[in-house]
């Protein structure tokens, strides 16, 4: 079965690496969205000689990791699901041996598999530009990689709740730059969470978002402690059983109501 | 003369027709700009986190950055309104072989092309816009008159017209790799470098902004009139819109000579 996930996942890479051009306008597009952020805070910086409680140095590192992270964070089969419900795609999808979350979490692995070299292009032509620091020991950078390979499912079933409810409406769109704002806010994708007001940061602790992009930069920056790790993992681990089980039953009930617009 | 004046005519013509096709989806409409506002929103989150640091960035206070952001915002809701259908040229009508019908018509393609945009969300766009510009105005104690509001209308339409023009250039990209899609989107991108004091960035970016892609003129340099900070080049918009337009006409002519049908 992991096989076969792992073929669906290299056909959906290939068809994206069909268009070279893609890798370089995505890399293009990543760093032209950090630069407002780091010019930023460098004149917040030059006025008065602090950016929160990080150097500049860390303050840049952070930006251009959340650039480079974003990517994996938030790619993913988001549109392919309500694609394929609003063609009628989905009565094949539904009928083939394979199981539906086996399927798309397949095509998620080719999607995340095209991210991971954006992500790294995007902090290797950001490293010649601005000083950046590296992760402070061997075992911190392991766990930064840890974190985010954690988060993957995550990221997956949220995005096939949210494709579920593509059965209801048809389209998702709407939901899709929902989703995306709320992570934006949450995960410290514009700002690290420790500049936002206690009350948020209390809502943003519970929440799974702050280990998309948060999390693993403080870790690679060494701004937590090694011994907070263990429950930050036991948190992910939760949340992806919770997740899961949501995402399941949802599909399961809305799968029932299902009307198939005859392909 | 007669012939900008048919042209007009026939793009308000496909204009009406793109709005009555959008009132059918009231729902989704309604949903899409409430999600166009909640994504900019995080902007303003943003600028509130930065001030948090400090009470200027390079001497613009909260309220002025803000104001240059609002009026940012209303051109970019005009221009994404407007313009939006560019981004379809490569997708869905080169791929598709739509593009070969359009080509028949006794319209210019572009016309036709920019005449079906109907990106109703970016109505969100102008909505918060418009009222983060008049909120701020009242905030900072500049009395709105009426040679202020005509000033905010008249160019606001021009700062959309040089968003439009710098589309329509680089939307030649798709003649030749039929996703026009990203490379418009990365260098439309570039209008929120101008949404910040530009004493902020680095000589080349500055330059860029300036010469290469005069997104300057889009918001920049009328806030600063509006504020008081500068009184000249705020003049300089329409001529530039002029040039663009201009410019993106020939380059979009040239390169439809060199289209070839895919045949699907």
């Amino acid at each position: 079965m992991l096989k076969t996930m792992l073929e669906l996942g290299k056909i959906h890479f290939k068809e994206y690496s069909i268009y070279k051009s893609n890798f370089y306008l995505f890399t293009l597009n990543r760093i032209v969205e950090v630069i407002v952020y780091i010019f930023v805070w460098q004149a917040i910086y030059m006025q008065t000689g602090n950016t929160g409680e990080f150097t500049i140095e860390q303050m840049i590192t952070y930006y251009i990791l959340v650039v480079s992270l974003s990517s994996i964070a938030t790619w993913g089969i988001n549109e392919d699901m309500a694609h394929s419900i609003r063609t009628g795609k989905i009565n094949k999808e539904l009928l083939s041996p394979m199981s539906y979350f086996k399927y798309y979490f397949g095509i998620n692995l080719g999607e995340i598999g095209f991210a991971i070299p954006v992500s790294i292009a995007t902090f290797i032509l950001c490293a010649i530009f601005w000083k950046v620091i590296m992760p402070v020991s061997i075992m911190n950078f392991v766990l930064f990689l840890l974190v985010i390979v954690l988060i993957i499912p995550i990221s997956f079933f949220i995005q096939m709740i949210i494709g579920t409810t593509g059965f209801y409406t048809n389209s998702i769109w709407g939901m899709q730059i929902l989703k995306k704002s709320i992570i934006s806010i949450f995960s410290g994708l514009i700002a690290p969470l420790t500049l936002f007001p206690e009350w948020f940061q209390k809502i943003a602790n519970i929440l799974p978002f702050k280990e998309f992009i948060y999390t693993p930069i403080n870790i690679y920056l060494g701004t937590i402690p090694l011994n907070e790790i263990g429950a930050i993992i036991l948190k992910l681990v939760l949340w992806i059983a919770i997740l899961y089980l949501i995402a399941k039953i949802f599909f399961e009930h809305a799968v029932k109501k299902i009307t198939i617009n005859g392909g | 003369m007669n012939n900008i004046v048919h042209s007009t005519q026939l793009y308000l013509s496909f204009l009406s027709a793109s709005l009555k096709e959008m009132l059918i989806y009231r729902l989704d409409c309604i949903a899409g700009m409430i999600s166009q506002i909640v994504t900019q929103l995080v902007e303003v989150i943003f600028i509130w986190i930065t001030f948090q640091s400090t009470d200027n960035i390079a001497g613009w206070s909260f309220q002025q950055i803000l104001l240059l952001y609002g009026v940012t915002l209303i051109s970019v809701g005009i221009s994404d309104f407007c313009f939006d259908a560019l981004y379809d040229i490569g997708p869905k009508y080169i791929r598709q072989g739509d593009f070969d019908k359009i080509l028949l018509r006794p319209v210019h393609p572009l016309l036709s092309i920019i005449g079906a945009s109907k990106e109703y969300s970016a109505l969100g766009y102008l909505g918060l816009g418009l009222f983060i510009t008049v909120s701020m105005l009242i905030e900072l104690a500049i009395p709105v008159t009426f040679i202020l509001i005509a000033k905010i209308i008249f160019f606001s339409i021009i700062g959309a017209a040089i968003i439009g023009a710098i589309n329509t250039i680089f939307s030649i990209a798709s003649f030749w790799t039929y996703k026009s899609n990203e490379v418009i989107w990365t260098f439309y991108r570039m209008y929120t470098f101008a949404q910040y004091p530009i004493d902020i960035y680095n000589g080349f970016i500055k330059f860029i902004i300036t010469y290469i892609l005069p997104f300057v003129f889009v918001a920049y340099y009328p806030t600063m009139n509006y504020l008081g900070m500068d009184k000249y080049l705020i003049w300089l918009s329409p001529l530039i819109a002029i040039v663009l337009w201009f410019v993106a006409i020939n380059v979009w002519n040239w390169a439809l000579k060199k289209y070839r049908s895919t045949g699907s």
